[in-house]
């Protein structure tokens, strides 16, 4: 493996303003002799509780489009950036106000009322379908993060247990796709699983056969019920066991990641403001997508009615989702945008990481697809017509970026999964309600 | 309590009786019912074209309903949820729809319960992130929490991350185990004293093959708290001796076969064996010490449970009562309370998604202080259960526990404190007492700047009543006591405006004045007599008329519905004992329970030896999903 040039930074040791994990700035770009095309990464930022409506859409269409107050933030991302305006996401109509909107978010499904017996989002999610196609090409097939743990409780006003609120990716109809909210977890993970066969791991294959003969059995032992279950267990087991064998065979990946970790730059843990975390998180997307441990993710800036404080932002006072329901107060609306637009230059902030990160003559932006979404317009009414999308990146140069996409009222959301899958290499004819691609979003 | 010998078994046959009671003030009766069913649902629900199935020209008599007991269940549920009848048609008011779904409940719960009592499904249960430390702590004797890495489990049932139908597994778990489980070896057999517990060390008189076989005769059976068969230790001493044909030493060989151990779904899921026969059966006896130790310590049996499931001296009702009292009793009972408590009262949610700001309440930033706020509740509860205390203390109580900051907090000194919390008698009119005047409870139902009396009273009619009100209609903003423009008005004038919308005032008139009983209390707890200048009005008015002035009339009222509060804490219990969520026919397992409180003056105990006393806790159902458990009343 080819020795990088990293210089240790202490940032994290004071945790300051600054907290990009040093790597990011330390990686020069190496002279790289694998040849290749740099492959197609793809990721879904989840934001709860929608935005203020007449602060998003910009003025103008096509290439001559004018940033909106929310989407200032981007302002130096402009051609890479893509605003898609009047898409929605039929399947997550009605239900209630929150928690079908995310499950069903990158699903475009409607998931089944229920406080748990019946959990099911009757689908797959488009990060998942990809994953499952193409996740065995990196050391991760996906990394789901977020930075709250799944919220407490089931929700019995409303009939929906919190674990909707809390996942946006699922990988069969009953699976959600568990998150990690811990930073420094998240980056040993990364970590541990971009080692090719470091040292026991010949070991664990035939422990993790054991445990899978184990399995089988019980599987034989239990009720049928229960076998769902069982075999679930199988399926998690089996896919480390797969991992691992993948890992001690490294020549069978494609693409020669430009940039290696440095194990030191391990952040400290979950930093208590909410800024920071966030931050950390984005930074360990990066990383994951430039060191191509994996080239899907997914990230929840929050849970699905999200009461997160924001008074950390000045000319803000209180929670997420209360100020979301602004019953067009025009000091709430304020708050309300302030708060989008905070999002949006998170949003702007890992963009600009990865258009930092050179790969040859593109940059892993360039052949990234950056997905911002909120599963409902407004947070007054709750609606999924016209969902707040961005789509930042050129996927590989499929994408013809710098543009504002306005479609006819009530154009699928699922067209758009759609394109992206074909884009990053795993097309297919339908997804969910779709009703073909998206027009104009693809070159060719 | 159960006799084994006095339970006869016999096939489930439905037949009419009266309709049951509500909770509603006038309970409906047959003809009642009939009425608003054909008014509000017989346009689409009757004759030959009736949707869904769903017809109400077979819903003549009671009994008719509990040929379709799921069907209708489901539409109690969905005219309780305004779900039905469906917009645009003409709607009942939200007394006639309590009283609907009360009535069609009753009247299944009463046909159901006439008939014996279910097991219910027992599904298989993964340890969940707080189990599974707790239990692979206690296999090996170590102090090390080896779910730290794992992800949080998501809640299903009643509320509790317990309940199997929601504690799924992802690719990431597969890792994190295998690593927890190195770990936790690692830390294992570099303590003396652990290494001495589940470590047999070869020796000239041992070889290490026999010390590794003998090491997992004795640990394989705690692992999966059952007896082992020979030809499992075998397998798992394959492990052992292929790193010990790697020249591995015998540390790590050992510890590889128990890690195979710890990664063994038999460890990992608490497995029970199916029942094959038609009929309900009792579990086994390490299965009922299995779920005994679950349900009050969150984790593994302990050496005696283990011991008594082999003699068979777990059946003794004088020995399981007075094991069930001295687990209460014990320490490791704080692990079933916190986790019972946080999630029943939301108070796991402080310091996650809700945090009072700490710019406006900078006395809030002290390490100190916020656990102390934190373990009150869980200490409390605690206290009730492992006394003999009457689970109406819940609601209102002479004691609480307190260290010295809290006590500042709440303003007002005993005596000096320290920093642990201790059970404190509080004075009198202090304003505490029971857990509504507890600061944790009070800050997750606030905002994190200032109180919200809907947030409260919302809180107090989910978590204490188990009445959640429904959510808003569609489209109709919730209600925001904001600042801006109507900053001027009082919040008590601005809600009372609200309250003249019509659709508004049908749920807030219940909600609103719960919380504004609550409002002597700031965002932290704090005791209050005026707010940004303007004094405390903590009057509130119910729909029924009744009156009531601050939070001690407040609690005399909830005590006057100790019914509902009852209830719903025994709903909960349940839940949480059988880590699942409840079907319709736990409902006569409940009511049973409901009434042994009451004859026993609402005593804490009880409730825990009720619940591992009833069927669903001890039972399998069978493979005829309408058998049932009748049980006769011992002499």
């Amino acid at each position: 493996m080819k020795k990088l040039n990293l210089t240790r930074r202490s940032v994290l040791q004071g945790v300051g303003a600054t907290l990009a994990l040093p790597w990011l700035e330390a990686m020069t770009p190496a002279a790289h002799a694998a040849g290749g095309k740099p492959p197609v990464r793809m990721a879904a930022m989840f934001m709860a509780n929608g935005v203020r409506q007449d602060m998003w859409t910009p003025a103008g269409e096509g290439g001559d489009f004018q940033r909106s107050p929310t989407l200032e933030p981007l302002a130096g991302l402009k051609s890479e950036l893509t605003v898609l305006t009047n898409l929605w996401n039929q399947g997550s109509k009605g239900g209630e106000g929150h928690y079908v909107k995310t499950s069903g978010l990158l699903t475009c499904t409607t998931v089944t009322k229920t406080v748990g017996v019946d959990l099911n989002c009757n689908g797959v999610s488009m990060d998942q379908v990809a994953a499952q196609q193409r996740g065995k090409e990196t050391p991760l097939p996906s990394l789901e993060l977020a930075c709250a743990p799944v919220s407490t409780g089931v929700d019995k006003n409303v009939g929906y247990t919190r674990v909707y609120g809390s996942h946006v990716s699922w990988s069969g109809p009953n699976t959600p796709l568990a998150r990690e909210t811990d930073p420094r977890l998240a980056y040993e993970r990364l970590f541990r699983a971009s080692q090719p066969g470091h040292g026991s791991s010949k070991r664990d294959l035939l422990l993790l056969d054991r445990v899978l003969e184990d399995a089988k059995d019980l599987r034989k032992q239990v009720g049928v019920d229960d076998r769902r279950r069982v075999d679930e267990y199988f399926t998690v087991v089996r896919s480390l066991e797969e991992r691992l064998e993948r890992a001690s065979e490294p020549e069978r990946m494609a693409w020669k990641p430009r940039a290696d970790f440095d194990p030191s730059a391990k952040p400290e843990g979950k930093p208590d403001a909410h800024a920071d975390h966030v931050r950390l998180m984005l930074d360990i997307i990066a990383v994951a997508f430039q060191t191509d441990t994996t080239r899907i993710a997914t990230f929840m800036f929050g849970n699905s009615v999200s009461n997160q404080n924001f008074s950390f932002l000045d000319g803000v006072e209180g929670s997420h989702h209360s100020i979301s329901h602004h019953q067009d107060d025009p000091d709430k609306l304020r708050q309300y945008q302030l708060i989008n637009r905070w999002h949006v230059a998170q949003y702007a902030y890992l963009l600009q990481r990865l258009s930092e990160m050179k790969e040859g003559e593109s940059s892993v932006l360039d052949n990234s697809m950056i997905l911002f979404a909120s599963g409902l317009r407004d947070g007054n009414s709750h609606n999924p017509h016209n969902l707040p999308l961005l789509l930042g990146g050129r996927g590989g140069g499929r994408i013809d970026s710098g543009r504002h996409l306005v479609y006819s009222k009530d154009s699928p959301l699922a067209n758009l999964y759609v394109s992206m899958l074909d884009a990053f290499g795993t097309p297919l004819e339908r997804f969910a309600d779709s009703t073909g691609p998206l027009p104009g979003l693809l070159t060719s | 309590m159960l006799r084994a010998g006095l339970i006869t078994l016999v096939q489930l046959a439905f037949c009419a009786v009266a309709a049951a009671q509500t909770q509603t003030a006038e309970p409906l009766n047959l003809d009642g019912a009939k009425g608003l069913l054909s008014s509000y649902c017989g346009n689409c629900h009757m004759g030959d074209s009736a949707i869904a199935g769903f017809n109400l020209d077979q819903a003549q008599d009671e009994a008719s309903l509990l040929l379709r007991p799921q069907q209708w269940s489901s539409a109690a549920r969905r005219v309780r949820d305004m779900e039905m009848p469906p917009r645009g048609q003409p709607a009942p008011t939200p007394d006639e729809r309590e009283a609907l779904a009360s009535w069609i409940e009753g009247t299944l719960r009463a046909g159901v319960c006439a008939v014996g009592l279910d097991p219910g499904p027992q599904p298989l249960r993964r340890l969940n992130r707080d189990e599974y430390p707790h239990s692979s702590a206690r296999v090996l004797g170590v102090h090390f929490n080896a779910g730290a890495a794992l992800p949080n489990d998501g809640a299903g049932g009643e509320g509790f991350d317990n309940a199997a139908e929601t504690l799924f597994l992802s690719p990431m778990h597969a890792e994190k185990y295998l690593e927890a489980a190195r770990q936790s070896l690692d830390y294992g057999l570099g303590d003396p004293r652990s290494r001495a517990d589940f470590l047999i060390e070869p020796s000239d008189d041992l070889m290490a093959e026999a010390a590794a076989k003998a090491t997992l005769e004795r640990f394989l059976p705690r692992a999966f708290r059952r007896p082992v068969s020979e030809a499992e230790v075998r397998r798992y001493l394959d492990l052992f001796a292929a790193a010990d044909r790697d020249d591995a030493p015998y540390d790590e060989a050992i510890s590889f076969a128990l890690q195979g151990v710890l990664m063994s779904p038999q460890f990992l899921f608490r497995v029970e064996q199916p029942n094959v026969n038609p009929q309900p059966q009792l579990v086994s006896d390490y299965e009922l010490a299995t779920r005994i130790s679950y349900f009050l310590w969150g984790s593994m049996p302990d050496q005696e449970l283990f011991d008594m499931a082999a003699s068979g001296g777990l059946r003794d009702p004088d020995y399981l009562h007075n094991k069930v009292l001295c687990m209460l009793d014990d320490e490791r009972s704080y692990e079933f309370a916190e986790r019972f408590v946080e999630q029943w009262l939301g108070t796991r949610e402080l310091g996650r998604d809700i945090q009072p700001d700490q710019n406006l309440f900078p006395v809030y930033d002290d390490a100190e202080l916020q656990a102390a706020i934190r373990h009150e509740p869980i200490l409390f509860f605690q206290d009730v259960l492992a006394g003999e205390r009457s689970l109406l203390e819940l609601i209102d109580s002479n004691f609480t526990f307190l260290n010295n900051k809290l006590q500042k907090h709440y303003g007002f000194h005993i005596k000096d404190l320290g920093q642990n919390p201790k059970r404190m008698e509080v004075p009198e009119d202090s304003g505490r007492g029971g857990i509504l005047s507890m600061a944790a409870i009070l800050a997750v139902s606030s905002y994190p700047h200032r109180t919200s009396p809907v947030l409260r009273g919302k809180w107090v009619l989910e978590n204490l009543l188990g009445t959640p009100p429904p959510p808003p209609p569609p489209n109709v903003p919730e209600l925001e006591e904001n600042h801006g423009a109507v900053a001027a008005r009082s919040l008590r004038e601005r809600l009372e405006m609200h309250r003249r919308n019509v659709v508004c005032a049908s749920c807030h008139d219940s909600i609103d004045p719960l919380g504004f009983g609550l409002e002597n209390y700031d965002v932290l707890g704090r005791w209050r007599t005026s707010d940004k200048g303007m004094a405390i009005d903590a009057r509130g008015a119910l729909p029924n008329g009744v009156l009531f002035d601050g939070p001690k009339q407040l609690k005399a009222v909830l005590l006057e519905r100790k019914d509902l509060f009852i209830r719903n804490l025994v709903s909960k219990m349940l839940g949480y004992a059988l880590g699942r969520g409840l079907t319709l026919t736990d409902q006569c397992t409940i009511d049973r329970i409901v009434d042994e409180l009451k004859d026993a003056d609402y005593d804490a105990h009880t409730l825990i030896l009720e619940i591992v006393n009833s069927v669903p806790f001890r039972y399998q159902p069978g493979t005829n999903p309408e058998a049932r458990v009748i049980l006769t009343e011992a002499p």
